[in-house]
Order: structure tokens, then C-alpha cells, then sequence
């Protein structure tokens, strides 16, 4: 390994439920990426402590293996990158105080990432995708944003809650299993559904609302499953269909501000298939020559690698202002209080209708 | 190295002078035999600050390669009861991250 000398990247993830070490070269091969998910009970969420304690355990385990899969050893790395934050600030301790005391141990540069921007320039290295459009979905975040005039801007976003958030919170409603994951089974049981039920459609502008939806299914699933009105596979069914053509929505409105023709879909939720048949209807629709970038990570036997160390490690520091090499005083965590928009709205002069 | 075992001796001082209006407090050291070790575990622990500064002080210091950590808290009152919680939740988080850079630095020194 590493006979003609490129630089190597070990990234270390842990934002949320899910804590991942990847290894990767400079021109974005991928070495190793393992990651452990923590895995709660059906119809509970994940805490902060709980899941700092999960990536407690695993985070030495898996630097071994990603060392040992990419067959490197800590003299072939060129620096450690961590995931800063938005995230959970318990979890996101965990990795930032890993990379410290390695930093120091293998003199080793620390590069802070932002998770949002790790999520984008990772869907780009890994397509290839050049100027998208892109649609960040996943727990936390439900964003539309484009490379516009030097920066990252946001076009349209989730005004409340996340468009994940919803769907898992809905998935503990019906009691699903969180193994892989709420989303994935939501998907699953959507396929079954066969009667469409009407909930409200929340497009405001560029952005979107997802709670109002949220307590409208909650207290109309309880209802209706008990007059045996609907299944809970029509729940799921008409709970994906409106969410995601909201989704398609604001992404087409973002293309035709911008004027741009491709789209890229990242983080967890983008695994749906079914979004990403709703988006490549998109396509077809407009009739022109659009790109539909999904990475290969959202697909289902890769379910869970969207949330992983190889974020971090991927991101291309050209364009992506948000890493920052970082001294080991300033390798602090940024928690979730700091939404990547909140932040973005403060420091930019936005461009948002 | 063996720092978790003979050296680390805890002093938990519950109701010191009740005027500071800082209740509780705790002492501890680890002995990592070494200045370089307990350098790096300092440089690494020090860098988060306590969250809720105006409920628990963390204190720091390292000699002869001993860590030695200090920490007060204010008391916290949940109806009757007056508990160490918040001592109790900062000293923990915090053995927690010592114990995974001590674990580091064994393995990877």
C-alpha cells in the first residue's frame, strides 16, 4: 500500500446514531469504511448518552479494521479528519476526542468537517456529479441546495422537523423495528399499501413542513386502524407518496432558479427507492437532458453507508470552505443547536426567495 | 501503563462550606508514569469546556506525570431531595472520554 505516495485521510464520523472510521486517498478511493449503527428498541428514538456510550465502545474497534482493511499503518496517514458537527453533542465528542489524542500520539494535522458539506461533496466524488442541485435528506436535515456565486446556499428547507424525523417518528407510532433502520421498514410496508389516504401537503415557497403532517397521521392512524379504516402499509404508503412529491417539488422549483439540469440526492433518506423513482420521473417529466445522481450508498444492500467515516474523509477541500484545518484547541464540537441553515443564514448574504 | 489501578484516588467532599454555594466536589489523579501521556490526555481533555459553567467547574492540572483532576458543582434539588446530579453527570462523561484516550495512547503509543 502506498508505494507511490498519495495522501490518506482517516475520517472519523459519529454525529448521530451511527459511528464509522473510513480511510480514504486523495482522489476519493476508498479504502475502508467500517461503521457500527446503534440500534434502539421499536417505538424508542436514540438519546445522546446512550448512543455516546455505543460509539464509546465500537470507535477503537473500528479504527483497528479500517486500518487493517485499507492495510495502512498510522505511519501511511497524511491526516485525521472528524466530523465538527451539526450532530449530537455527545456523540460527536466522542470522535473529536479520538482524533485529538491521535493527532497527538502520530503527529497528524486534524481537519474538522462539517457534516452538511461532507454529505454534498461526497455524493460528488463518489458520482461524479459536477454542479447538481442537491437534495440533503436524511434524520436530521431536509435541505435544497446549489453552488451559487462561491457558496453553498440553501434555496428551500424543512421549516420544522426533518423529513427522516418524520418518517422515523412515525415508524415508533406503528411500533416497526429500527433494524436496518425506521425508513427502511417504513419503504417496505409503503410497497403493500394499496388505498391512499389524504393528508395535508405542506410546500411553502422553496421550503417545506413536515410536523403539522406528522401530528396529523399520528392521530389519524390511531383512528382509523382501530375502525380498520386503512392498513398500516396505507399509512406508510400515503406517508411516503406526499412527503417525497413535496420533496420532488421544491427540488424542481431549486433547478428552474438556478438553472441547472442535474440533481444529486444525499444522506439517509435518499436510500428510498422510491424517491428515487419519484425523482427520476422527474426527469422524464421535464423532458430534457437532467442527471439524477444518487450515490451507490443509497441503495438497500448498502442501506447504511450514507452515515459513514468516509464522509469526512471525502470531501474536497477546494471547494468545501466549511473544512477547516484545525488546531487541536479549536477541535471542538459544534452540537445540533447550530442547524447547518441557521448557520449558513447568519453568515451569508442569502439568496433565498 | 497500568493508570486506572493503584494511583487514582477519588475524594468526594459532599457539603463543604455551604457559602460557596459549590456543594459538592471531587478529587481524583491518575498516575500515568509518564509527563508525555498525561500531557497529551490533558491536551485532549481540556479542550471541551464544561457545558453548564455556572453549575460545574472542572480543574486541571498535571505533576510528575500524574493527571489530576478537580471538580465542584452546585447542588441540584429535585422536590425534597438534594442530589450530586450534576456533579455526578460531568464527572461521569468525563471518565468516560479519560478511559478512551488512555486506551488510545496504550494502544497506539
Amino acid at each position: 500500500m502506498a508505494k507511490n505516495k498519495t495522501l490518506i485521510a482517516v475520517g472519523f464520523e459519529g454525529s448521530a446514531n451511527k459511528i464509522g472510521v473510513g480511510v480514504v486517498a486523495l482522489d476519493g478511493t476508498i479504502l475502508s469504511n467500517p461503521r457500527h449503527t446503534y440500534i434502539t428498541p421499536p417505538g424508542h428514538g436514540f438519546l445522546p448518552r446512550e448512543t455516546a456510550h455505543h460509539h464509546l465502545r465500537h470507535v477503537l474497534p473500528l479504527l483497528r479494521s479500517a486500518l487493517d482493511d485499507a492495510d495502512i499503518t498510522p505511519a501511511d496517514v497524511d491526516c485525521l479528519c472528524y466530523t465538527k458537527g451539526p450532530g449530537m453533542g455527545a456523540p460527536l465528542q466522542i470522535s473529536a476526542v479520538a482524533v485529538r489524542a491521535l493527532s497527538q500520539l502520530w503527529g497528524k494535522p486534524i481537519v474538522a468537517v462539517n457534516h452538511c458539506v461532507a454529505h454534498i461533496e461526497m455524493g460528488r466524488v463518489v458520482t461524479g456529479a459536477e454542479d447538481p442541485v442537491v437534495l440533503y435528506v436524511s434524520g436530521g436535515n431536509t435541505q435544497v441546495i446549489a453552488y451559487s456565486e462561491g457558496r453553498y446556499r440553501i434555496f428551500g428547507e424543512t421549516i420544522d422537523i426533518a423529513v427522516g424525523n418524520c418518517l422515523d417518528r412515525f415508524a415508533r407510532v406503528l411500533t416497526l423495528s429500527n433494524d436496518p433502520s425506521p425508513g427502511y421498514n417504513i419503504e417496505q410496508l409503503a410497497k403493500k399499501g394499496e388505498k391512499f389516504i389524504d393528508l395535508p401537503y405542506v410546500v411553502k415557497g422553496m421550503d417545506v413542513s413536515f410536523s403539522g403532517i406528522l401530528s396529523y397521521i399520528e392521530a389519524t392512524a390511531v383512528e382509523k386502524l382501530k375502525n380498520n379504516e386503512c392498513t398500516p402499509a396505507d399509512l406508510c404508503y400515503s406517508l411516503q407518496e406526499t412527503l417525497f412529491a413535496m420533496l420532488v417539488e421544491i427540488t424542481e422549483r431549486a433547478m428552474a432558479h438556478c438553472d441547472k439540469t442535474d440533481v444529486l440526492i444525499v444522506g439517509g433518506v435518499g436510500c428510498n427507492e422510491r424517491l428515487q423513482e419519484m425523482m427520476r420521473n422527474l426527469k422524464n417529466d421535464l423532458l430534457r437532458k437532467n442527471n439524477i445522481y444518487i450515490p451507490r450508498h443509497c441503495c438497500p444492500q448498502m442501506l447504511h453507508s450514507e452515515t459513514n467515516g468516509r464522509r469526512p474523509a471525502a470531501v474536497d477541500s477546494r471547494r468545501s470552505t466549511r473544512a477547516t484545518f484545525a488546531g487541536r484547541k479549536d477541535a471542538w464540537v459544534a452540537d445540533a443547536h447550530l442547524r447547518f441553515g441557521d448557520v449558513y443564514r447568519q453568515k451569508i448574504n442569502t439568496a433565498i426567495v | 501503563m497500568d493508570p486506572m489501578a493503584s494511583d487514582a484516588g477519588f475524594d468526594v467532599d459532599d457539603r463543604s462550606p455551604a457559602s460557596s454555594g459549590w456543594e459538592f466536589a471531587c478529587d481524583f489523579e491518575v498516575d500515568y508514569g509518564s509527563e508525555e501521556h498525561a500531557n497529551i490526555v490533558y491536551a485532549t481533555l481540556a479542550v471541551d469546556k464544561e457545558l453548564q459553567p455556572d453549575k460545574v467547574k472542572r480543574q486541571m492540572s498535571i505533576s510528575d506525570g500524574k493527571l489530576k483532576v478537580h471538580f465542584e458543582a452546585v447542588e441540584a434539588r429535585h422536590f425534597e431531595a438534594v442530589e450530586a446530579r450534576f456533579l455526578r453527570a460531568s464527572f461521569s462523561a468525563f471518565v468516560d472520554l479519560m478511559i478512551l484516550t488512555t486506551q488510545i495512547i496504550e494502544e497506539y503509543n
